[in-house]
C-alpha cells in the first residue's frame, strides 16, 4: 500500500465513525468509549518526525477492516430483515416476488 | 362447561390452521437485550466486558477476558449494537474471543497449524480450470498477480493447476508456511483457521493480514466464479449480496482478531540518525 494522503486518512475516520453512530442504538457517540479509544489512537499515530508511517499505515488499515466490518453486518441484517426474517413464504408470495402469476389468478 | 371445552377446541383448530397455511416455522425466540450499557473493566493485565453492572461470560462459563483493549472495546460495542435482542450468530468478534478462550475441541497452537496446513492443496485460488475461455483469463488476471506475490513474500514455489489434480505442494513450502503461523500466538491462530475456512484459501488469507489486499478485495477473488455467473445469469439480492456481506463480515472479523492479538500494532519509534 502506498503512502497515505492526510484527507485519505479523514475520510476513512470519518465513515469508520459513520458506521459506529448507525451501529449504535442511541446515536449518541459523546459517551461512547470505542469512539474515544479511536481519537486517542488517531492522535497518538499522526505522522511526525520521530514516528515511522508503518504504524499510521498499519492504524488505517484496521479502522478500514473495522468499517467493513461494521459495513457489512450492518447491510446483512437489513437484506436479512427484508427478505428472510418472516418464515416461509407462501407460493403466492414466492411468486409475486419473481413477478410470475398463479394458474388461478391469470388473466 | 362441555360447551366451552368444545368452542376451546375448535379455537385451537382454527387457530393450528391458519399456521400451517402461512406455514410459519417455529425458531427458538431470541434473547432480549437485558442491559442498558456496555463498558470494559480491567484487571491483570486483561480487559473483561461488562453488560450493566455484570461480567460477560463465554458459553462455557468462564470469564470473558482478553488481552487487547481495543478488543475488549469492540466486543462491548458489537453487544450494546444488538437493539432489541441479541443475535448471537452474527457477532463474530465475540464468537472468536470466546473459542479461542474456552478452545472446545481442545486443539493446540500445533494442530490447528496443520489443520490449515491441510488446506493449502486445495486453495481456491489455485485451480483454475481451462475449459471456458472467459473465466480463465479472469483468473489468471486477477489470481496469478496474488499468488507471485505471496511466493515472493514468503519464498516458496507455488503454481496453480489447470485440471483436477491438486497441485503439488513440497514440503519446503509447507514448512515455510507453517513457520510463519507458528510464529503467532494461539488466539490469532484461531483467526486464521476461521478465516481460512470462511475464503477457501489460506494464500488470499495471508496476503489480507499483511495487508496487501483489502478485506473486500479478497472477498472477491475468493467469490471470483460466482461474481462471473452472476455477471451473466443475473444476481439476486437475498443470495449472492447476502452471502458476500456474510463473508465479508467474516473475514473482516478475523483479521481485526489476528490484527489486535498480535503485536504487529505496537508503535515503533525512529532510531536517532546519531547512532
Amino acid at each position: 500500500m502506498s503512502a497515505l494522503s492526510k484527507k485519505g486518512v479523514l475520510l476513512g475516520l470519518r465513515s469508520l465513525i459513520s458506521e459506529l453512530r448507525k451501529s449504535s442504538p442511541t446515536g449518541n457517540m459523546k459517551e461512547s468509549l470505542i469512539m474515544r479509544y479511536i481519537f486517542e489512537q488517531y492522535r497518538k499515530y499522526k505522522v511526525t518526525d520521530e514516528q515511522l508511517c508503518k504504524a499510521q499505515q498499519e492504524m488505517n488499515f484496521l479502522a478500514q477492516a473495522y468499517h467493513c466490518y461494521l459495513r457489512s453486518q450492518r447491510e446483512y441484517e437489513q437484506l436479512h430483515s427484508q427478505y428472510l426474517s418472516k418464515g416461509e413464504r407462501t407460493v403466492k408470495q414466492t411468486a409475486d416476488m419473481v413477478g410470475f402469476k398463479l394458474p388461478h389468478d391469470a388473466k | 362447561m362441555f360447551k366451552r371445552l368444545i368452542s376451546k377446541r375448535f379455537a385451537n383448530f382454527s387457530v393450528g390452521l391458519s399456521h400451517s397455511r402461512d406455514s410459519v416455522r417455529h425458531y427458538p425466540a431470541p434473547i432480549k437485550r437485558f442491559y442498558r450499557k456496555t463498558g470494559i473493566l480491567k484487571s491483570d493485565g486483561q480487559f473483561e466486558v461488562t453488560l450493566d453492572q455484570r461480567k460477560l461470560k463465554t458459553p462455557m462459563g468462564r470469564v470473558f477476558s482478553v488481552d487487547s483493549e481495543a478488543l475488549a472495546l469492540a466486543v462491548a460495542a458489537e453487544w450494546d449494537a444488538q437493539k432489541t435482542v441479541i443475535v448471537q450468530s452474527n457477532m463474530h468478534l465475540t464468537g472468536l474471543c470466546s473459542t479461542a478462550i474456552d478452545n472446545p475441541n481442545n486443539l493446540n497452537k500445533f494442530d490447528l497449524v496443520q489443520k490449515i496446513l491441510g488446506y493449502i492443496e486445495t486453495d481456491a485460488i489455485l485451480f483454475q480450470p481451462s475449459n471456458e475461455k472467459d473465466l480463465m483469463g479472469l483468473q489468471e488476471n486477477e489470481w496469478l498477480p496474488i499468488i507471485d506475490w505471496f511466493n515472493d513474500r514468503y519464498t516458496t514455489k507455488i503454481q496453480p493447476t489447470e485440471d483436477i489434480s491438486p497441485p503439488q505442494i513440497s514440503q519446503d513450502d509447507k514448512d515455510k508456511i507453517q513457520r510463519h503461523l507458528l510464529s503467532y500466538n494461539f488466539a490469532a491462530v484461531n483467526g486464521f483457521a476461521f478465516a481460512i475456512e470462511s475464503l477457501k484459501s489460506v494464500i488470499l488469507t495471508l496476503c489480507c493480514v499483511d495487508r496487501h489486499i483489502s478485506i473486500e478485495k479478497a472477498v472477491t477473488l475468493s467469490r471470483l466464479e460466482e461474481e462471473y455467473q452472476t455477471e451473466y445469469w443475473g444476481r439476486v439480492e437475498w443470495a449472492h449480496d447476502l452471502s458476500q456481506l456474510d463473508l465479508q463480515a467474516r473475514v473482516a472479523a478475523a483479521v481485526l482478531f489476528i490484527h489486535l492479538n498480535s503485536s504487529l500494532h505496537f508503535i515503533k519509534s525512529k532510531q536517532m540518525a546519531a547512532a
